[in-house]
């Protein structure tokens, strides 16, 4: 560690030089690092707001029981009571018309202007009940065996459509992960071949002084660290302008998605590309220096 | 300092380039390597630096044993030398101070003592004035003092200097001489090996004389 601060200035010499040498390599390459992270970036963001609206949607496992309208409000109470005792339902709650009105209207927040183009209240009232999400079938089937219960809605088509749908995104992601790793170590190893390389001349007289190899590693080592992870720094603010965007477009005319905060999402994503880029940064470099001694 | 014992050395191609060389140099010693071209000056140079590796015979260079496949024993080797190359082997694009400083970067000094070092050994070659000069921008003889600076700024015990008068005119080849006899005191031996015979006459120290890589003579100098 003494070596390394006290060749500081030493490093970021032969940092330079070498990015100098090749330069538009060292451009392009810091290009294509930062548009791969980028596109990790988008990806990862997918599958984190699916996972959320997964598990909000799961963590609200909810079923609305319709009852006859015929029956009285004695037998609605003996009704939900007889749904409470139901193994798996952690909640039974009469839902008025009122009450079931003032939900939507706040789901649909300014849009529910369109509710006072009706005469009359359009809601019904049900029991809304709250079940333990892996006894939702055995719960099902008790309620069709009461008597009095008219139609059941359960919002299970959703969860599987969304758990398909982030299914696919998570493959996605692995896919884009494993790309992204592999064009990474391809892109940095090469440009560290390369610079190692232009700079044979002073490695060997450096080998003749008697240098230790780390310490004429340590600047292309440095070097595919600039590249991944100034790459990486690059792809995350993209990204957070991309999802401020995204945020934009979705919060606004879909209020009822539950996106996960923001500022959550681009603080995970700052964690990621930084340990990713640092970590491929190093591989990278390491790659690179392994396949020029093997050259030698 | 230096003990081989019947060394060898046959390259690749199968040229024999050295063979039963027996040679000691203690430390203080001034000794000088001649002979004409292809004689094994250099090859035995390379051997004394670890570049090459004898095919019989031992050598023991500052008490490292120079046998292939030991490459930390050789890197401890090269740090403990003072090597000044015929070709310089200087780093274009850097200036004189920075070249000097890159010899003693990796010994664990701090960044204040390198440069100060560094400063010290360009004086003690006269070139002081040169400092910041790019290495493509000085003479060959300048470019030889640099390389003999690179090399006394570590305090080696052993400088080896291969044909550091080779492309000067006598007076530069006299200088150059001069400072690295300099060089030598109680710790430090200094082995350089030179065509230029006529120069080197008036000086005190040893004479080898090698031909077809063997030693043909060995003399005294007053």
């Amino acid at each position: 560690m003494k070596h390394l601060l006290n060749n500081a200035d030493y490093f970021l010499k032969e940092v330079k030089a070498i990015v100098r040498i090749n330069l538009l390599s060292n451009i392009l390459s810091f290009i294509s690092t930062a548009l791969i992270f980028f596109i990790l970036a988008m990806v990862i963001s997918g599958w984190w707001m699916s996972n959320h609206v997964i598990a909000v949607i799961q963590g609200e496992a909810e079923i609305n029981a319709y009852f006859a309208e015929s029956i009285s409000s004695a037998e609605v109470i003996q009704l939900a009571d007889a749904i409470k005792r139901i193994d798996g339902v952690r909640e039974a709650q009469l839902i008025n018309e009122g009450q079931a009105y003032a939900r939507m209207v706040e789901i649909l927040g300014k849009e529910a202007r369109v509710l006072e183009y009706f005469d009359e209240n359009p809601f019904s009232p049900f029991i809304e009940i709250k079940i333990h999400l892996e006894r939702m079938d055995a719960v099902l089937a008790e309620l069709h065996l009461l008597s009095g219960i008219e139609h059941v809605r359960d919002n299970r088509d959703v969860l599987e459509r969304l758990r398909n749908l982030a299914g696919i995104i998570r493959f996605l992601g692995y896919l884009i992960v494993t790309a992204v790793g592999i064009s990474t170590l391809v892109i940095i190893s090469h440009i560290i071949r390369q610079g190692i390389d232009n700079n044979r001349e002073q490695i060997n007289t450096l080998r003749l002084l008697g240098a230790p190899e780390s310490f004429i590693a340590f600047p292309f080592l440095l070097v595919g660290l600039l590249l991944s992870i100034g790459g990486g720094i690059l792809a995350t603010m993209l990204a957070a302008y991309a999802l401020r965007y995204v945020y934009a477009q979705v919060a606004g005319p879909l209020p009822f998605i539950p996106l996960p905060p923001r500022e959550t999402l681009v603080l995970n994503l700052i964690i990621l590309i930084a340990s990713l880029s640092t970590f491929l940064g190093i591989a990278g470099s390491l790659f690179g220096l392994f396949a020029a001694k093997n050259n030698q | 300092m230096i003990e081989a014992k019947n060394l060898c050395l046959r390259y690749a191609d199968g040229t024999l380039a050295l063979h039963d060389i027996n040679l000691h140099v203690e430390p203080g010693e001034l000794v000088y390597i001649t002979g004409p071209s292809g004689s094994g000056k250099t090859s035995l140079l390379k051997l004394f630096m670890g570049v090459e590796f004898p095919t019989s015979g031992t050598l023991k260079v500052l008490d490292h044993a120079v046998t292939k496949g030991q490459a930390s024993n050789i890197r401890r080797l090269r740090m403990a030398l003072g090597p000044v190359f015929q070709d310089f082997k200087l780093v274009k694009g850097r200036s004189s101070l920075e070249n000097i400083m890159l010899g003693m970067r990796f010994f664990g000094f701090s960044s204040r003592e390198i440069k100060e070092n560094a400063r010290e050994a360009l004086i003690r070659v006269g070139l002081e004035h040169k400092a910041e000069s790019l290495i493509e921008n000085l003479s060959w003889g300048e470019s030889q003092r640099v390389s003999i600076a690179r090399a006394v700024v570590r305090k080696p015990a052993l400088i080896l200097a291969d044909e550091p008068t080779g492309n000067l005119d006598r007076d530069n080849a006299l200088n150059i001489l001069e400072i690295l006899k300099a060089c030598k005191n109680e710790k430090t031996a200094v082995i350089i090996t030179t065509h230029a015979t006529h120069l080197i006459n008036e000086n005190d120290g040893r004479l080898i004389r090698l031909n077809g890589g063997a030693v043909e003579r060995t003399d005294e100098l007053k």
